[in-house]
């Protein structure tokens, strides 16, 4: 029966580019107001063409990622040469939290899955209540506020933006929330899926602007 | 409660204060915190005295199990993953802030934190209960990767000494604890030894 979440990640984002889908998540734990454990890595490599970040409770993200990382094992021994999907995964999710919150015990977390699979590329969204749904951009938390309109806008575009206007894209939107979200933290990872595979780079540091402060 | 650990090249120092309280009332003020589950493996409680004695109890107990079935020491992630089960099976009856922390022939010294709520997490060094609140200024500000054992001792006792000033629900005398291959040395900073 539950409850309030303890350790909490807050915004993660979501951006398909032209090759495959780019997610970007801050490495901060919030205990509360206090930012607690600042080298928690929120992104997941999940298999040679998925990728996954969660925020919410880290205690519950850990025991996803226990989940899926024993059934991907479980897959490969099959050896049938098939893996799971990121489309796979998202359905299966979506399973497993709409179920929990059905028994009032969810896994308190919002989910952004992305990957590169049979040359499509592949981005979808799943929380603690199995509300779930594809979009070309993806922002859980603060950043369904202050980034989904940033990244909406650079989608408006004809085509998909390219990996490095993706990059920078999800970096402003990070420093956005780093101005902004009181949660946040200014150290970072990315996760970059292409038909090659996962990429997952950091962590980085953002760096900030505040020459305003002198015009006050 | 303050507890803290830190890992250096060789093992691990441990701290804790000493003051269990109930409401404003001062039940034990020379308390032990520091509690062993294995020959090299220790934990730090904090939260409910209860809950953290029973779980430790469960755990001292399926690791002597589980180093019987292996012949060798049990490894300081398997202390800390079987604290984190129970932590996060539980994490809705239970009031558990834990610190895992010794030394295993693998991999030397280390400190796992499993927090309220039940995740798993290895750190350079951790520190927990109420106390830890007033010294995260404090420990940001000192600490420094590749301390000896000397100055992590040094390091954990002026923060456990500055946390108990603050913090009303800790106090009391300082136990510490430095865990190597050698063994387990512990030593108490009581009154006038303390920094």
């Amino acid at each position: 029966r539950r409850r309030s979440p303890m350790v909490t990640g807050t915004s993660v984002l979501g951006l398909k580019f032209g090759g495959g889908v780019m997610l970007a998540a801050d490495t901060v734990g919030s205990y509360g107001s206090l930012a607690r454990f600042r080298g928690i890595s929120r992104l997941l490599r999940v298999n040679g063409s998925t990728a996954l970040g969660a925020s919410g409770d880290v205690a519950d993200f850990q025991h996803l990622r226990q989940l899926l990382e024993q059934m991907v094992i479980d897959e490969e021994l099959l050896g049938d040469g098939h893996s799971y999907s990121p489309r796979a995964l998202h359905s299966w999710l979506t399973r497993v939290l709409y179920n929990r919150r059905s028994k009032i015990n969810p896994l308190w977390n919002s989910i952004v899955i992305g990957g590169v699979y049979g040359g499509e590329s592949f981005l979808g969204y799943v929380d603690m209540l199995g509300v779930a749904y594809e979009a070309p951009s993806l922002a859980t938390g603060f950043g369904a506020y202050l980034a989904q309109p940033l990244l909406r806008a650079a989608l408006e575009r004809e085509q998909l933006p390219t990996r490095e206007e993706a990059r920078e894209l999800l970096e402003r939107c990070l420093r956005v929330l780093y101005y902004r979200d009181a949660r946040s933290f200014n150290r970072y990872e990315l996760a970059v899926v292409t038909e090659k595979g996962v990429e997952l780079e950091g962590p980085l540091t953002l760096e900030a602007n505040w020459d305003i402060a002198h015009l006050v | 409660t303050t507890i803290m650990a830190v890992e250096f090249d060789g093992g691990v120092v441990i701290g804790a204060d000493s003051r269990t309280t109930s409401g404003f009332y001062v039940a034990n003020r020379v308390t032990d915190k520091l509690t062993p589950v294995h020959d090299r493996i220790f934990c730090c409680r904090s939260g409910s005295a209860a809950d953290t004695q029973a779980v430790a109890d469960a755990v001292a107990y399926q690791l002597a199990f589980h180093s019987v079935e292996l012949e060798e020491p049990p490894r300081v992630r398997t202390a800390a993953r079987l604290f984190q089960q129970s932590c996060y099976r539980y994490r809705e009856e239970l009031s558990a802030g834990i610190i895992v922390a010794g030394w295993d022939p693998r991999r030397g010294g280390q400190v796992y934190v499993v927090p309220m709520g039940g995740l798993l997490l290895r750190q350079p060094f951790a520190v927990g209960g109420s106390g830890s609140s007033y010294i995260y200024g404090f420990l940001d500000a000192t600490f420094q990767p590749g301390m000896s054992r000397s100055q992590c001792q040094e390091f954990v006792a002026r923060a456990l000494a500055l946390a108990m000033v603050r913090d009303g629900s800790s106090g009391g005398v300082i136990r510490l604890a430095a865990i190597t291959k050698e063994g387990v040395e512990r030593t108490v900073l009581a009154g006038s030894d303390l920094p």
